[in-house]
């Protein structure tokens, strides 16, 4: 008796916490998202900035070898 | 200084968030949405970021085509790419908020359509760039296309009052009903990210001057 009473709070409490997990679920898809996507353009800043430090150093030789 | 300056500001941005972050997790659940609404303090600060940046590159534009220095055409180019990264962020964690809200990744309302336009014209801004060899020519053609494609910016923002979007109305400011202790955070992540954009900008902008000096250098070296 006692455990048939109990039963529609322990299914609203369970659900509940279904709906909990799954709005997490998708905050953080949207976070993880919005990081990763600025991380990448930073990791490509970084890529770029390697780039035309080589191609300077590399030019200035050059030219100190034609000189 | 300049180094220590972007550092300094890097830094703060990212205390900032940290910060912030922390006290998001902290606030209760939104009655509606539940803790899903909370994407809202990155999803608005990113699209202000975005059209902050959108701001800027017309500027720049206008005082390329007006004074014809290259500094603001760097500037231009600058804002845009970190404008874009931006909008590219705000357009996905829209997509993931609307799928779990209306049950659907995209639609195509007034307020996401010119959003998307929006994208597609800045980053049709960056490949122009690319096709176009000759400075001046390269520089004159994207500030002519930057200035079209922020016509695109006002329909992005007042689509909302213009058409019934699927897109809410604005919770904040225009009469929403957004609790002010959450204004706040969302403030302190705006002024994060705008921070975080303006180093993101400096660091771009610097990049251009490396590759004018470049440019500079492959002249001389053609010349001897």
């Amino acid at each position: 008796m006692h455990l048939i009473s109990q039963t529609p709070l322990v299914a609203q409490l369970v659900s509940d916490a279904e709906r909990l997990q799954h709005q997490y679920e998708f905050l953080s898809y949207g976070l993880t998202a919005a990081w990763v996507i600025l991380v990448i353009y930073v990791l490509m800043m970084v890529a770029r900035e390697r780039k035309l430090k080589r191609e300077i150093a590399s030019l200035r030789a050059m030219l100190e070898e034609k000189k | 200084m300049r180094e220590k300056i972007i550092y300094v500001l890097g830094i703060a941005a990212l205390v900032i968030l940290a910060w912030n972050i922390n006290a998001i997790a902290r606030l209760p659940e939104e009655t509606q949405q539940g803790v899903t609404f909370k994407i809202i303090f990155f999803h608005v600060p990113m699209w202000a970021v975005a059209i902050t940046a959108a701001c800027a590159a017309l500027l720049a534009s206008v005082g390329f085509l007006v004074t014809k220095n290259f500094r603001f055409d760097a500037a231009a180019v600058a804002v845009t790419e970190v404008g874009l990264a931006f909008t590219t962020v705000g357009l996905v964690t829209g997509s993931i908020w609307g799928r779990e809200i209306w049950g659907i990744w995209w639609t195509w309302d007034a307020r996401l359509t010119s959003a998307l336009v929006c994208w597609l014209l800045y980053a049709g801004y960056l490949m122009l760039r690319k096709a176009i060899e000759e400075p001046t020519q390269r520089a004159t053609f994207a500030a002519v296309f930057s200035i079209f494609a922020f016509l695109d910016v006002p329909i992005v923002v007042f689509s909302i009052k213009w058409w019934r979007t699927q897109h809410p109305q604005p919770v904040f400011w225009a009469g929403g009903s957004f609790p002010p202790d959450w204004t706040m955070h969302l403030m302190w992540n705006m002024a994060a990210m705008l921070l975080l954009g303006m180093v993101m900008v400096a660091v771009r902008l610097r990049q251009e001057e490396a590759q004018r000096e470049i440019d500079s250098l492959r002249r001389t070296a053609h010349a001897l």
